[in-house]
Parts: C-alpha cells; structure tokens; sequence
C-alpha cells in the first residue's frame, strides 16, 4: 500500500511563484515575435514567411497582430532562429475593449471565479494547456479559480477552438446557462479569430461571431500562465495588455515586461 | 473472426508472387518496388473478394480508404492495407457518375475495420455502401441539409451554410428494449476539462447495457481546407487539428511529401525527428496517465503524473521552443537543432522522467483502491481488437502486438532495438501497464539515438522541388497507428490530403469497453483510452 | 330500540336500498347513484361508528336462531367502532369518487350489477365488523370473500380471472382455518357467540389454545396480505376498477387485522409472549418484503398494493409487539403498541385510498398507470398532483403527516423492548426494529420515486403529455382524504385518546395517560396521574409558556417517571407543522425581499448542451430504483432474458431485448418447494407412460402382486 500523504508532502512544494513575482523557470512560455522592433529588410524577408499575415509595418517598425499569430516560428527563419527576435513572458491577456466600454465585474468576483471551460473545437493543445492550471504547479484553486462542470454554477465561459458548427448550440445554451453577470474568455488563435481553421463550411472562425468577448488570450496556444493572466486580468488583479491604438506603433502598455530580462 | 491477421498467418504470403496469378483477368497488379507498394486495380465486382483475399489470406490489414473525385464525377476509391512484412498493398476501383455506389465490406470478419471508412465517405462525398446496414448521420449531425456532400469537388470550403434547421423528432437510434430502460445522456458538454463529444449510455439504470457514442462535434473539415492549398500551409493544420499528436502527424505530411518530391532528408535529421517523436509520446503518455489517476480520483497521483507532464512540456519548449512541437518540421529535414548542449538536456531529463514515471508505477501497483477501480474494467478482447484493426496501446493491450515502428520501420527505427510493449488482458489496467512501458522505451529509445547522433545539416540543402504525384506514410503516432495519403499538384498544391489517425479506429472499438459495466466505471473507461476527439474527428 | 342499533337497522336497510334499488334505476343515473346512497351509506356507518367509538354507546341485537347452532347477535364495542369509523371514511370518499369513474363503465358494463356488490361489500364488511358470534362472523366473511372476489373479476380479463382465482383460493384457504380455529374454541359450549367462546377458550389447554392462535392467525393474515400467504394482493388488488381497489387495500386489509386482533386479545387469548413474537416477526418480515417489491413495481397500482402489505406488516409488528407486552406485564407498553398499531391501520387506509384513488384520476386522464410512462404531471394536473403529493408524503412517513406519527410510535414501541426480561425476546425485537427501519428507509425511496418519477420531470408518453387537470368535482374525495392525512399527522394528541379507547380494554391500561398527560391543562382532573418530575422537566422546556401560546395539547411524550433522563421520547407534529409552515412562510418572505426588483430570469435545465432532452434520455421509475434490485439482487433474484438481434454481422446489433422477471421470495422460498414436489412427482408419474402395451401390461401385473402380497399378509394377520 503506497502512502499517498507521505509522498506528497516529500514532493514539497512547486508552486508558480506566478501572480507574486515572475516566474522564470525556462519552458513555461515558448514566447512570441517581439513587436518593437525596427523595420528593415531582414525584417521584411521574415515577415513574408507569415502564413496567417501577422506581420505587418507600421511606420519604421514592426507591427504584430498577436491575436492572429500561430507561434509557427517561421518568421524566426533558418535552423539558427534568425530573424525577427521573440520575447519570452506570458502576460498576454487583453481586453477586447476600451476601458471606456467595459463593464466591470464586482470586487467579490477577484476572490472567487468560477469557470466553465468549453471546447468548441479545440485541438488539444489549448486544451492540455488549459489542464495543466489544475496541475501542482499553475493550482489556480490557490487563487480562487476553480472549474465548474456546469455552467449553471460558472462565472465565465473560456472557450477554445474555431467553434464548430456543431458546437455552436452546445456553447449558446452554456452561455444561456450562465448567470448573470457573466464573461466570456477566448483562448488561442482559434478561439479569437479562428486560426489557421478560419472562418469555413464547418467553422465560424472566432467566437466573436457568436458572442461578446471580454477577454482574449492569444498564443497558439497560450501557456497556462497567460490563461492564468487573462483570468487574472478579468477580475482586474492584473493590468491588461492594452490593444495596439490604431496608428501607433509601440503597444501603450508594457509594464508586465520589465521583469522578463 | 478466427482469421487473425497478423499472428495466426505462418508467414504473410508475398502478394506478388500468386496475386497476379490468382487475380488474372480481374485485377491489374502492378508493383512499386520503390515504395514497396503493391497496386490492384479492379472492378466494383470484385472488390469484396479481393479484399476478403487480402486480410483472410494473403494476411494484410486494412490501413484507409481514400476517395477521390478527380475529375468532377469520376470517382476513385483506394483501400490501403499493409503488412507486417513492410509491404503495403492498395486496392483501386473506378467509377462514375454523381452518385457512385461501391459495395460496402462490412459483413467481412473485418468488418468494423471498414465500418466507419464507409460511413465517413457517404457523409462526406455521397458515395452509396449498398449492404451497410448504418448509413448516415456520422461526421455530419442532423442539422446538415441532406444531399449536400462537402468533400465533393463541386463544394466551396469557404461557403458558410447559414440557417440550419433541424428536425425536431430526430433521435439517436437506441436498440436497447427493457422495460423501463432509458439513455443517459453525457456531454457534449461534461465534466471539466473533457472534450466535446456525446454518449448515450443505454441503461435500465445503474448497470449500463451498451454506449452509443456520437463524435465529430469538433470536425473542422480538415481533408477540405487542406485542398488547393501550398504544401507549408496545409503542414500547419497537420500539426494543428491535433495539438496532442502534433509531430507525428506533421512528420506523416513530411514524409508522403518528401516521397513525392524525392527529397533525401539529412541523417542527422531522422535520428533528431525520431527523438523528437518519441518525446512526444512520452508526454502524450504522461498525460495520459495523469488522466488515469485523476479519474480514479487518486489526488496525489494525478499530481505527480501533471508534474511530470508539465516538466515535460517544459523540457520539449527548452529543446524545440514549443511546448507542443509546432513549427519543428518542415518538408526536408528540421526548421531546427537543438544543438549539443538541449540533446544532454534532453539525455538528462527524459532519464529523470522516466525514473519518476517507474517509481509512479510501483507505488500505483500497490495502491489496491486503484487498481480495483481498473481491473477488469472496460475489457477489450483480442479478438475484437483484430476484427475492428484497433492500433497503438489500445490494441497492444489487447495483444495485439501492432507497432509500425516495429512492421514498417521509418526513420531511425529500423537501426535501434527496442521491445514492443504488450499486455493480454485488454483491461483499463492493461492499457495503463502499456502506457508506463512505452514511456520507458520512448526514453530508451531517446537516450540511445542520442548517444550516436550524427552530426550534419538538419534541413535538406535543396529547397523542395514541387512535383505531382501520390504517396502515403503509416505513422506510428502516440495514440497509434495513422496513415497519411497525400497527392500533390504540379504547382506544390495538394489536391487531397487524407488523414485516418489512431483516435477514429480506437475510438470505434470505445463501445466494445464501455459495455455492461456500472455507471460510475464511465470516466475511467473513458480515461483509460486516453484518446483524443480532436484528433478523431479532425 | 337505541339509537346504535336504529342506525345499525337504517345502515342495512340503505345497503339493501343501494343494491336492489339499483335495477330500477335508468341506466344513465346508475353512477350517481351509486355515489348518493354509497355516500349515505358511508355516513350513516360513520355516525354509528362515531357514537361507539367516542360516545361510548352500545347496542345488542338478537336476530333469529338459526338451526341448533344458537342465536346470532349483532353488537358493537369500542375496537369494532374503530373499524367501522376507518371504512365508512373510505367508503365515502371512494363513493363520491365512483360517480365520475364508473362513467367510463357506464356504456358496456352492468353497473346494476356492479351496485349489488358494492352495496353488498359495504354491509358484508360491516357485518363481520358487528357480529357477535361465530355464525354471523363466518357469514359475513365469506359474504365479503365472494364478493371481493366478483368485484376483482368484474372487469372480465384475463389477469383479473386469473389474480380472482387465486385471491379466492388463498381466502378460502384462510377462510377454513378461521373456521376451525372457531370449532376448537367453541369446545363444548352450546352456542357460537362470543360470550360464550370466551369463557370456553379460557378453559382450554396451553397447546390448543396455541392452535386456535395459529390458524387464526394465519387464517386472518390472508386477508392482511402478511408473509407467507402475500402473493395474491399484488396480483388481486390491482386487476379490480381501481374504486374496488381502493377498498380491497383500504378496508378489507383490515379485517385481517381485525380477525387476528378479536381472537388473540379477545376471545381466545394464548398469554405467552412466543405468540406474540411470531405476530411481531411476521409483520416486519411482511413490511420489508412489501416495501422491497414496492420499490422495484413501476406500475402504479401493483407498486400500491405491495405497499399494503408493507402498512399491514407494520400493523403487525405493532401488535406483535402489544401481545408480548400484554403476556409479560407491561400493561402500559402494551397500550401504547396496541393504540401504534390501530393508529398506522386508520393511517394506512385513508392514505392509501388516496393515492389509489389519485391513481384511477391519473390513469383517466393520462390512460396508463406505468411510471415509466407518466412524467411530468405536476404542470398538467396541479390540484391532483399537489393531494396525490399529500398521500405520498403520508406514506412515506414524513413530519407532520399522519404516517410518520404512527411509524414513529410503533418504531418507538419496538425500542420499548429493554423493559422485558429474556434477552433472546430482545434480540427479536431489535431484529425486527432493524427490519422496520429498513422498511422506512425503503419507503421513502420508493415513494420518492413514485412522485418524482411520475409528477415531476417530462412526459414520457403522449397520454402523460397531453394530460388536463380532472374536474372539480372529482377532487373533493382526494380533498377529503388529503384533509383527513393532515389532520390525522398534525393532532395526534386529539387522535391518540380515541384510539386509547378502543384499545384499553383488552390491553387495561391507558396510553393516553402515558403519551398525552393533560400537563398543559391545570384544571384536568387527570393531572394528578402526572408525576411531579415530569411536569418538572416540561417546565424546564417553557410549557408554562406554551401554555399561553399554543393552545391545546400538542406533544405525544413517553415518561418514565425517574429523576434521570425521565423523558424516554417526545415528539409533536403539531409544532414541527407549525415551524414548517414559518419556515416555508419566512424562506418565501426571504427570498420575494432578495429577489426584490431583481430581474429573474427562467431558463431549461442544463442538459450538458445537447440539442433538445427527449423523454427517451431521461431517467425511468425502472431506472431510479434499479440501484435497490442491484444491493438485493441475493433476495429478488430476478431471472434475466437477454438476446440481441443483428444485421449484415454480428457487429452490427440491431436490437438488444432484457427482461426481468421478479418471483416473489415467499413463492419461492415457502410456497415453492412443496409445488416443486408436487411437479417432480407428476414427472415421475408421466415417465411412467412410455407409450407401449407391454409396459402398461406390467403395471397391471406389478399392481396385481402387490394387491396380492398386501392381501396374504393381511390375512395371516
């Protein structure tokens, strides 16, 4: 007979020092192109290697969409990775709005969220990823969260995948289902825009065409800590990563990136 | 279902030496010795005693089916079977007109194995199966408008079908007759983090008669999208319909497309590609296992099967920078190397993993709660195994001694010595004993190709070289056997790509486990499987 | 003439009215009229009953002698008042209830004839309840044996032939029994009245006294549907018009009760506490057994009728209990087993008219009666199911209802089994405490599933989906009962003297004293029969205070007398009805005030995002009680029959057909064997017609030597 207690307790704790400080242990994030940087002719040859157009220019620098972005490294050309450099950190979880718009969620919800995950088509990635924050090592329990198995008893929908046609009713009844105040949370490419599904014959492409999006989670797909971010971010015990304003190159905010040397 | 394919045979007979002779005057048999590939044309006719030949005596195993129309209205339908000699042999039949008719082979002892290719294909092109008895509603539900068949050539991908009706007294056929019995319905939407697919369990309450399963909630038309697209785009969808068997789905396309091309991929390549497989079985094992233990609700274990699982995840992004190996391949070789000091990285962690798996397993062995919550729960006969071509773990657990790495090697396999994992009961824990045993060998598997690993370019020099032509690749994925059969345009466009991963044959074999057994079994039948509806239903 | 015995003469009298008259009624008006002078009836008996039982009146009528067998004499003590009183408050519901169900009867059946009977059913019932001598006694039952016997084959099927057959069978059977139970008490008298049996009976022998207890007993326990003579009630009551039913289950189980009771405690006592363990044993055997095979029925009526058996075990138990207290001394236990035992009988019959009642009203309006097929009537037929709900609640023993209160005392009396001496008695009480909580349990379950499955939900059928709410007029007979169940549950210290007094005189002694002291009523003259430490701990408790409040009595406590722990149980309905009614009243209150301006939104059950629930996927009666055949498979052992059908292979399954069958455990463990043998026997016989001359040629010759071996020896000796 295995003592289970014993083993657990000699296992210790692994805990994320994630929300408290950084968490710097290699391999939680595979990071993503880095915007902010200049715009030159390497830039451009790397930037012809996007297949979802992710890439664009905006004045003297390098524009990216992050929402579409499906981390393929292929603008990191070449087997020495040149190209345009990628940032590491996972603090990626934006608002879809302007703070002007938003409605927010009362301060009791920052002490306990409940959330229902749904798969509308998800193709396991954003799923494991999605697991993992149940693992010893995300434990979102320690923060509040907590995965309902029905959304009668859930504050937030997150949602991953392209959102198959024959997951359309299943999301819009869990959505009927939730109470109100209620949020919806897309996760990964797919989720937000479709992703390399795109919009098709069996494929919305993007939850937008369905319902309000409140928070997204780009990545492809999101390490658990930026899923972690997001939920964070809903229930404002993180600043969000502001959208890009329309003709400015820099992203407004980057403050969460300073501890990421 | 006496006629077991692979062990009761004396030795595979050599299709080539008696099938032309057998089948004269009616079918063409012609043989590519490059590919190893056995072709048999013939007419509709003759297709059900052909292929009866080919499983019950000639020994092979039914692989896929592959259809194509090509022009509009000429159809053609290509069974592809292989066997454990390495061959692989392909049946081709012809037909015409908008709605094509080819007798369905699912009353051969094989049957099950054919079943849910037919099904798939009256879906998804319209062609007819006439003898089978269960046609229709599969990867389309009731709300598709009848008669419409997307995979047709006629069929625009990015036509969006707006309103959607559906009949309201549509039902699930269900077959069990009790009084009293009902259907208990489960998901699409259950449990926290399960994926999105419906069963109905036919019960008169507690003891469960049978499961009906319905998938491809989460079909995304992968096989469409992929048509008319550049050879680099459609890579990305192969590693993306299944997050969790990314590599070797991508390593599947790289290969058929590398033989089409005739692309020589660099040795130091193929040893670092095999690794990179193997790692992804490994994690794709340990999260099976985590699955396990958290079904059975052992805390502690599940607990130390997700650390194990992240810190692999954790080690795949420090060696290929993604933790689920996107973007590692390109057609020709690696978009990367790891370089000497990630491989002793590697070396190092996937023996600690391995270790912390091995001391998992003893403790779990002496944990008698959970073993009694697996033993002899959900069992898989040998026989059924074979009659419905399970693959991978699931069938190895069944004994079933299936592997491709070992049947047909590919890359570095043929040079490396390992054991094929195999288990006879073809219960839950079965299925767990295999999974722990492979993880071993994936490791031993890693540490030896990388004590020898050659050094050299990891990408072909020569940039690939579109050329038309078809090819198919049997991969030995985590969850399984898959086969890839692609064919390219000039242009490098793919004019069809087609996809049978592990998880759509497992996943029909899912009702032989989850019959007469108590409600409360569900989950861990389920977990045991550990397989992937996203990969499934593609 | 007394006033008893005028409406004893007027009771007849409108009986003979009902039935004969009936033939010169249109047949259009046969319905009502049945219900008019049924009611009249029910409510003649009624007042009889009421002026025994509380006015203690009493009456003695002489009728004319019949052969040399003596006089037979109607009259009426305070136990037969009881009786009376239960079936007259069946009786009138279930007439006015008549009036609308026979209409469907109406066009092709001879209500004429179905008037005689019923007329005669209600003066046969009454006649064994009065009768105060064997002859008028045996009249009147086999009076009421026929005739329940032509009331279940009424209907003229099949299964009602059948179940008819086998009902008058076992009651014939019973019916001998009784008879001779009486010849052996009657010994040497020279007339059959029960004067004169008691004084005979006392005179007896221990072991005939013994038999005339045994064939009494298990001659009564016929009729009280008790283990091992219970298989044809499920089969019985179910197959008669369901207002037939209603009596059979409501009224003519009692008589059982009422046979056992007038010769064990009455006539012919034995004054050994065995007697009385078998009495006990037997009744919680019964009460599991019915419970059990309730659980797993899904159709409506038989599940009711095994449930009859289940309230007639408890009765049972409850008297069980009160001869073994009786025979060893304990005169007060005694009583308050014997007031448990008639009080679950009076609770028994009224809930379990209303729900068989309630029963006919769904069966009318949804045309079936199986569980599996109803579902969701709770939004088509709000006043039905709300009364139907009333009798589920009562049945399932649930605070403040009238079930729980004699439930609970008759489990209290079980525990009252410290007091007596011999620890293997004690060991049978716990015994059968354990089975009677079993039972409770089960019940529970089962009557959860009754309403649950039936009521709430969605319509498994289309009759159930397109059911509407039954007219007004046919929910007064579910009222009255309804009103009858609260009633019955919330004032039990009104009800309990009553009883008492049917009770006290066999058993001498007073429940009433020891359940329900007057403490609350200073000026009682009874007060001084309560000890000082028991108003002492009761003005601890704040009665001083309740005395100001609540009005009345309102505890059923049991007092032992001593300074420590003096209280052995309290409990009050009449509170626990009150606090519920405030906390039902208060959580509306509360939630109108948090739900104040809110906007509240409706929504469908969550149903894991399927397209749309379909009565096929949802839970079954089958199914909700299935987990109860799985833990007692050992005890059902249901016989199972699977097969399955295929098309094209055998991996395609076409259709998978499993049945179970149920035999009841008594037919299987006490009346199977000796009908086995009997088969094995006749297969014996059969092997011996091989078919050949010659073999038959040699039983002859063997038969002829045989009468000739057997003849030489008896002539040598």
């Amino acid at each position: 007979m295995a003592n289970w207690v014993f083993i657990g307790l000699r296992t210790g704790i692994r805990t994320s020092p994630y929300p408290r400080r950084a968490d710097l242990a290699p391999g939680v994030s595979p990071g993503r192109p880095a915007p902010a940087v200049a715009y030159d002719e390497a830039m451009a040859a790397a930037a012809e290697h996007c297949p979802v157009d992710a890439i664009n220019r905006r004045g003297s620098e390098l524009a990216i969409d992050e929402n579409r972005c499906v981390h393929c490294s292929r603008c990191r050309s070449g087997a020495d990775r040149s190209g345009i450099p990628w940032e590491s950190g996972y603090e990626w979880g934006a608002y879809t709005q302007p703070a002007a718009a938003r409605e927010a969620l009362d301060r009791r919800f920052g002490r306990s969220l409940h959330i229902r995950f749904i798969d509308a088509g998800a193709c396991g990635a954003c799923m494991s990823e999605a697991r993992q924050l149940n693992n010893p090592y995300y434990n979102i329990t320690r923060l509040g969260f907590f995965i309902t198995p029905t959304p009668r008893n859930a504050d937030v929908l997150l949602v991953a995948g392209p959102i198959s046609d024959a997951m359309r009713t299943p999301l819009l009844k869990a959505y009927a289902a939730l109470p109100a105040p209620k949020r919806v949370m897309a996760i990964g490419a797919c989720a937000i825009c479709g992703g390399v599904f795109g919009p098709s014959f069996v494929c919305a492409g993007g939850l937008r065409e369905l319902l309000p999006v409140d928070v997204v989670v780009p990545g492809c797909p999101p390490p658990p800590l930026a899923i972690l971010h997001g939920l964070l971010v809903l229930v404002d015990r993180k600043p969000p990563r502001e959208p890009p304003k329309e003709g400015s190159a820099t992203p407004s905010s980057q403050a969460p990136q300073e501890s990421f040397p | 279902m006496a006629s077991s394919p692979l062990e009761v045979k004396s030795g595979p007979v050599d299709v080539l030496e008696i099938a032309p002779a057998r089948w004269s005057g009616r079918a063409a048999v012609t043989f590519d010795s490059s590919a190893r590939v056995c072709r048999m044309e013939t007419r509709v006719e003759e297709l059900h005693a052909l292929c009866e030949w080919l499983t019950a005596e000639a020994g092979y195993v039914f692989a896929t089916l592959v259809v194509e129309e090509s022009p509009a209205e000429s159809w053609s339908l290509r069974y592809l079977f292989y066997a454990p000699s390495g061959l692989r042999a392909e049946v081709l039949v012809r037909t015409e007109g908008p709605h094509p008719s080819v007798p369905s082979l699912s009353d051969l002892p094989e049957g099950p194995s054919y079943d849910w290719h037919e099904r798939e294909a009256e879906d998804l092109f319209g062609v007819n199966f006439p003898g089978h008895p269960r046609l229709g509603d599969f990867v389309l539900h009731e709300d598709w408008p009848e008669g419409v068949n997307p995979m047709r050539a006629s069929f625009d991908a990015a036509r969006r079908l707006e309103t959607r009706e559906s009949n309201p007294r549509w039902r699930a056929p269900l077959i069990l007759s009790s009084p009293g019995s009902f259907a208990m319905p489960i998901g699409p939407i259950f449990s926290d983090f399960a994926e999105s697919s419906h069963f109905l369990l036919e019960t008169v309450g507690e003891d469960v008669v049978r499961t009906v399963p319905r998938f491809f909630y989460k079909y995304r038309g992968l096989e469409k999208l992929a048509e008319g697209r550049p050879l680099d785009r459609v890579l990305l969808l192969a590693e993306r319909f299944s997050g969790n068997a990314a590599f070797a789905h991508a390593l599947a396309l790289c290969e058929a497309a590398e033989e089409i091309c005739g692309v020589e991929v660099p040795q130091r390549a193929r040893v670092l590609r095999t690794v990179l497989a193997e790692l992804e079985r490994l994690r794709h094992h340990a999260a099976t296992i985590t699955g396990i233990c958290h079904s059975t609700a052992l805390g502690v274990a599940a607990s130390q099967a997700a650390l194990i699982e992240e810190d692999l995840l954790r080690l795949t992004c420090q060696v290929a920078g993604h933790r689920y190996l996107f973007g590692a391949l390109a057609p020709g070789g690696l978009c990367f190397d790891p370089g000497e000091a990630q491989c002793e990285r590697l070396k190092a962690s996937s023996g600690e993993a391995a270790q912390r798996l091995a001391q998992l397993h003893s403790q779990l062995r002496y944990s008698s709660s959970f073993l009694d919550r697996l033993e002899e729960v959900g069992i898989v006969s040998r026989e059924a195994a074979l009659s419905y071509g399970l693959v991978g773990p699931i069938a190895r657990a069944s004994g079933v001694s299936r592997d491709l790495r070992k049947l047909c090697p590919y890359l570095a396999y043929e040079t490396c010595d390992f054991p094929v994992a195999i288990q006879h009961e073809g219960d839950g824990y079965a299925r767990l004993r295999v999974f722990f045993q492979e993880a071993q060998t994936s490791v031993a598997i890693i540490r030896e190709l990388l004590n020898e690993l050659p050094s050299g370019p990891v990408l072909a020099g020569a940039a690939l070289t579109p050329r038309s032509g078809s090819a198919w690749r049997a991969v030995e994925t985590p969850s399984g056997a898959a086969f890839h059969y692609l064919r390219l345009h000039r242009d490098g466009t793919v004019a069809r790509y087609r996809v049978t991963p592990a998880a759509f044959v497992n996943w029909h074999g899912f009702h032989l486990a989850a019959e007469n057994f108590a409600f409360q079994d569900f989950p861990i039948i389920l977990a045991s499987f550990g397989l992937s509806n996203a990969e499934c239903d593609r | 003439m007394s006033l008893g015995a005028g409406l004893l003469v007027s009771f007849f009298a409108l009986c003979a009215l009902g039935g004969l008259g009936a033939f010169g009624v249109p047949r259009g008006l046969l319905p009502r009229w049945i219900a008019g002078v049924g009611s009249v009836c029910a409510l003649t008996a009624l007042t009889l009953a009421a002026i025994v039982l509380v006015g203690g009146e009493t009456f003695h009528i002489t009728l004319w002698p019949v052969l040399s067998l003596g006089r037979p004499s109607l009259s009426a003590d305070r136990l037969s008042g009881l009786f009376l009183f239960v079936t007259g408050l069946v009786y009138l519901p279930v007439s006015l209830f008549s009036s609308h169900y026979l209409l469907k009867h109406a066009e092709h059946r001879n209500l004429r004839y179905f008037s005689l009977l019923y007329h005669s059913l209600f003066a046969a019932i009454a006649l064994v309840l009065v009768a105060d001598d064997a002859i008028s006694f045996l009249v009147g039952w086999e009076a009421m044996s026929i005739i329940s016997y032509l009331l279940v084959t009424f209907e003229d099927r099949e299964e009602s032939a059948q179940a008819g057959y086998v009902m008058l069978a076992m009651s014939e059977a019973g019916s001998v029994a009784v008879i001779i139970a009486f010849v052996l008490a009657a010994g040497s008298q020279e007339t059959l009245d029960f004067a004169a049996l008691r004084t005979g009976a006392a005179m007896l022998g221990p072991s005939l006294k013994w038999a005339i207890f045994l064939l009494s007993f298990f001659g009564f326990a016929v009729k009280a549907g008790l283990v091992p003579r219970n298989s044809w009630l499920p089969l019985a009551h179910p197959a008669a018009p369901t207002n037939v039913s209603a009596l059979l289950s409501a009224v003519i189980v009692n008589l059982g009760i009422y046979g056992i009771a007038r010769f064990a405690l009455d006539l012919a006592p034995v004054r050994s506490p065995n007697a009385g363990l078998i009495v006990l044993l037997v009744g919680s055997v019964s009460a599991l057994v019915g419970i059990l095979y309730a659980t797993i029925q899904s159709e409506l009526k038989r599940l009711l009728a095994h449930s009859t058996i289940e309230n007639m075990g408890i009765v049972a138990a409850g008297l069980g209990a009160c001869l073994v207290f009786v025979s060893t001394g304990h005169e007060v236990a005694a009583s308050i087993a014997l007031v448990a035992a008639l009080y679950h009988l009076t609770n028994h019959s009224i809930y379990k008219a209303l729900l068989f009642v309630g029963t006919g009203l769904i069966e009318e309006r949804t045309g079936t009666r199986d569980l599996d097929r109803l579902g969701g009537l709770i939004r088509h037929l709000p006043w039905t199911s709300g009364l139907f709900l009333i009798g589920v609640l009562s049945i399932a023993a649930l605070p403040p209802l009238n079930g729980f209160v004699s439930e609970w005392l008759t489990l209290q009396t079980i525990l009252r089994s410290e007091e007596l001496a011999s620890t293997p008695d004690r060991v049978l009480f716990a015994v059968s405490g354990a089975l009677l909580a079993l039972t409770a349990g089960l019940a529970v379950t089962c009557f959860a599933k009754v309403f649950s499955m039936g009521f709430l939900g969605i319509a498994r059928s289309n009759g159930a989906a397109r059911a509407t709410e039954a007219p007004r007029s046919t929910r007064w007979p579910l009222g009255i009962l309804a009103a009858a169940c609260i009633a019955l549950g919330v004032l039990p210290t009104y009800v309990i003297p009553v009883i008492d007094g049917a009770s006290s005189p066999f058993v001498h002694a007073s429940a009433t004293i020891a359940l329900v002291p007057p403490f609350f009523d200073r000026e009682s003259q009874q007060r001084e029969h309560v000890p000082e430490t028991f108003l002492a701990e009761f003005h601890g408790l704040g009665s001083e205070v309740g005395h100001d409040i609540v009005p009345g009595r309102g505890l059923v406590v049991l007092h032992r007398g001593e300074e420590r722990n003096p209280v052995v149980f309290a409990m009050s309905t009449s509170y626990t009805a009150i606090v519920l009614g405030l906390i039902v009243g208060a959580s509306f209150v509360l939630f109108r005030a948090l739900t104040w301006r809110r906007r509240l939104t409706r929504s469908a059950a969550w149903d894991g995002g399927i397209r749309r629930l379909w009565p096929g996927i949802t839970y079954t009666a089958t199914g909700f009680s299935n987990p109860v055949r799985v833990v007692f498979r050992a005890l059902l052992r249901p016989t199972t029959v699977e097969d399955s059908t295929e098309a094209v292979a055998t991996h395609f399954r076409t259709a998978i057909r499993r049945e179970d069958a149920d035999v009841p455990i008594t037919d299987r463990l006490i009346l199977g064997p000796p009908v086995r043998a009997l088969q094995q026997a006749a297969a014996l016989v059969r092997r011996m017609h091989v078919g050949h001359v010659n073999a038959y040629a040699g039983y002859v010759l063997f038969a002829l030597l045989f009468a000739l071996i057997v003849g030489v020896v008896a002539l040598f000796h």
